[in-house]
């Protein structure tokens, strides 16, 4: 008679599961806080770029800063992994006058959402965000009010390999129904290829405690400018506008596991596309020249 | 309706009734036995409600046991029913050699007398040449943090001497002398005289970790306590005598060496209780135990068994596991088992 239990159960690590971000940490202890969660914190600098409606319509040689800090509680319930928090996001740009683009972008939203296993071998993550999303502080009104969600769900074929396919809805996207496929494929026992959105990366664990990677993040969200912003920037018709605002940045980057709760992260990279979609209008600026970027993150587990 | 319709003889024959009383007790007691094993396996397990004739003819059913409060806990109940009586499962369980199944990554798995020396472990020199064997070769070579023996065993290592091939003779002798030391303490004074994995980091003790897990299981550790009881898991050596192995397996994508130990008892209307217990694992888990109930049943007529079966495990990997990933660890750990009990059910009714 023998067990068969441990041969290999322990790192599935299937958190970055669709439009997630993953925590890694050592064994914890959460003795003095009987909640379990995640939580991440990161700035990211993006040099000077270029994005233009038209030859004529340029908007040059501007910065962004975008900051993100998240803390979402992961209670364990009959019907699985409970997920509540909240999410703070903000895109400041410096453009130069005149530019009918908005300086901010940002959003404050709740995470409700559920992870429930169907079988041994199918996850299913369904999670909205209700929040504000409007283009800066002095404008928080309720009808700036969205409430985007994602429905994924991850297929464990083994411990080494899991399919991913899930669809995110924004009904004020200019695509309101994204659907995203994504793998992650433990390939050696130091390579993990992890091609999930947001953050598809090839990882490499150099030590127990620090990975080098390569990849990507793809950003994309939906906000509302304020009631004279389209009267103040000379397009009267971009007042109270839907705006779609994506981003992808490339690079290469590290992971710091400094103590079982907090991990660090540096990454840089290059930013190749950029978009500012006021769709329902029709005023688009699109990447006319691309900028060099820097992240850093805390994030973690407890 | 017409009374003839009924077409009832006059007079029953006497040796039909008693036929027929006899028949009827038959079927009651059948279906007696077959609510106990249903309701018993309800009283303490995950599985409430389940349809025999149904499981019968579907696969293992397998489900997460109940959350537990320490982080590096995880336990998965399975239950199935298979042809034959509950002594033939046992003796097949007993019989079964996981190393015809590559898929389960043993590589070595060798029975061992109850007194066991370094002889019995000298298939490790003949390890198969693999990454899991090599990174297993390495850590010892540099005595990694990640090796779980205890500050006196990591003493002895010596690394000189020579010897070649995937496993070197001193890294051989090393763990031939820590298995066989630990298999004698085992025999001889249970999981209680166990030592500690406190060669680097906290001390950790495997009869702590069984019994953490069976204390946050309240429901299982009643139904076996008086056959648990009886053993030397999470204490001093029992009265049950064990059946003793090793192996050399892979725990995520390491080698690991462990040590095993298999107790079953009879009990009353032809049930059987039995435990399989890694006491000693070099590293990936500090213990798994297995627990099985098994009770006879009768499905479309024929003899069965319903196999109730209870692992769980602490590792210190689990601890990290937050979320979701917990969730996908519990589905990997039902899977792995899912695979082997198919395997097995395979193997035993004869079928390749």
């Amino acid at each position: 008679m023998k067990t068969f239990v441990p041969r290999s159960l322990v790192l599935v690590g299937c958190a970055s599961l669709f439009f997630a971000s993953s925590a890694l940490a050592e064994e914890t202890s959460n003795s003095f806080w009987p909640l379990s969660g995640e939580y991440t914190a990161d700035a990211t600098y993006v040099g000077e770029g270029d994005v233009e409606r038209n030859p004529r319509k340029k908007v040059s040689d501007f910065d962004e800063i975008d900051s993100d800090i998240r803390l979402v509680l992961t209670p364990r319930i009959k019907f699985g992994v409970l997920r509540l928090g909240a999410e703070w996001e903000r895109f400041s740009f410096g453009l130069p006058q005149g530019a009918a683009l908005p300086n901010t972008l940002q959003s404050f939203s709740t995470i409700i959402g559920l992870d429930m296993q169907f079988s041994d071998s199918i996850i299913v993550r369904a999670e909205t965000q209700p929040g504000l999303y409007n283009s800066g502080l002095g404008h928080l009104f309720w009808d700036n009010f969205n409430m985007p969600f994602l429905i994924g769900g991850t297929y464990i074929y083994s411990p080494d390999l899991q399919l991913v396919l899930g669809v995110s809805v924004d009904v004020e996207r200019k695509y309101p129904v994204l659907p995203a496929v994504g793998v992650r494929w433990k390939i050696a026992p130091q390579w993990l290829l992890d091609a999930v959105l947001p953050t598809p990366r090839l990882q490499y664990e150099l030590t127990r405690d620090v990975s080098l990677y390569a990849g990507a993040t793809v950003r994309d969200a939906t906000f509302r400018v304020d009631d004279e912003f389209g009267v103040s920037h000379g397009i009267p018709r971009l007042n109270h506008a839907v705006i779609t605002y994506s981003e992808i940045r490339t690079g290469a980057g590290f992971d710091w596991k400094i103590s079982p709760m907090v991990t660090f992260t540096g990454e840089v990279g290059y930013q190749p596309y950029r978009n500012f979609d006021f769709y329902r209008a029709e005023v688009r600026y699109h990447q006319d020249g691309g900028a060099p970027y820097g992240t850093i993150s805390l994030h973690g587990a407890f | 309706m017409k009374s003839s319709a009924l077409n009832l003889p006059r007079q029953f024959p006497r040796y039909a009734c008693g036929w027929l009383v006899l028949v009827s007790l038959l079927f009651v007691g059948l279906t007696i036995a077959r609510a106990d094993a249903v309701s018993e396996l309800a009283s303490f397990s995950i599985f409430d409600k389940v349809d025999l004739a149904q499981l019968a003819k579907s696969d293992v059913k397998t489900a997460h046991g109940p959350p537990m409060r320490t982080s590096r806990f995880l336990a998965v109940q399975s239950c199935y029913v298979t042809p034959g009586a509950p002594a033939q499962q046992m003796e097949a369980l007993r019989r079964w050699d996981p190393t015809r199944h590559r898929e389960l990554k043993v590589f070595l798995h060798t029975d061992l007398p109850s007194s066991p020396s370094p002889a019995n472990f000298e298939k490790l020199k003949n390890a198969p040449d693999n990454s899991p064997v090599r990174s297993f070769v390495a850590a010892t070579q540099k005595l990694s943090p990640d090796l779980q023996v205890s500050k006196d065993e990591a003493r002895k290592f010596s690394a000189g001497g020579g010897g070649g091939g995937t496993m070197p003779a001193p890294v051989a002798t090393f763990w031939a002398d820590v298995l066989t030391s630990r298999a004698k303490s085992f025999v001889s004074g249970g999981m209680a005289a166990q030592p500690p994995y406190d060669h680097a980091g906290p001390s950790i003790r495997a009869s702590d970790e069984v019994n953490g897990l069976l204390r946050e299981q309240e429901k299982i550790r009643r139904q076996f306590s008086g056959f648990l009881g009886a053993t030397a898991i999470g204490h001093g050596a029992g009265s049950l005598r064990p059946e003793l192995y090793w192996e050399l397996l892979d725990v995520d994508d390491q080698g690991v060496v462990t040590l095993g130990a298999s107790y079953n008892r009879g009990g009353a209307g032809s049930t059987y209780q039995a435990a399989d217990v890694l006491y000693y694992a070099s590293g990936g888990y500090y213990v798994a135990l297995t627990l099985y109930q098994l009770w006879p049943v009768t499905v479309e007529g024929k003899p069965s068994t319903l196999v109730w079966r209870g692992d769980m495990i602490s590792a210190a990997s689990l601890g990290s596991l937050h979320g979701v990933e917990r969730l996908g660890s519990e589905s990997v750990m039902m899977k792995n088992i899912t695979k082997a009990v198919t395997l097995f059910r395979r193997d035993s009714s004869g079928g390749r």
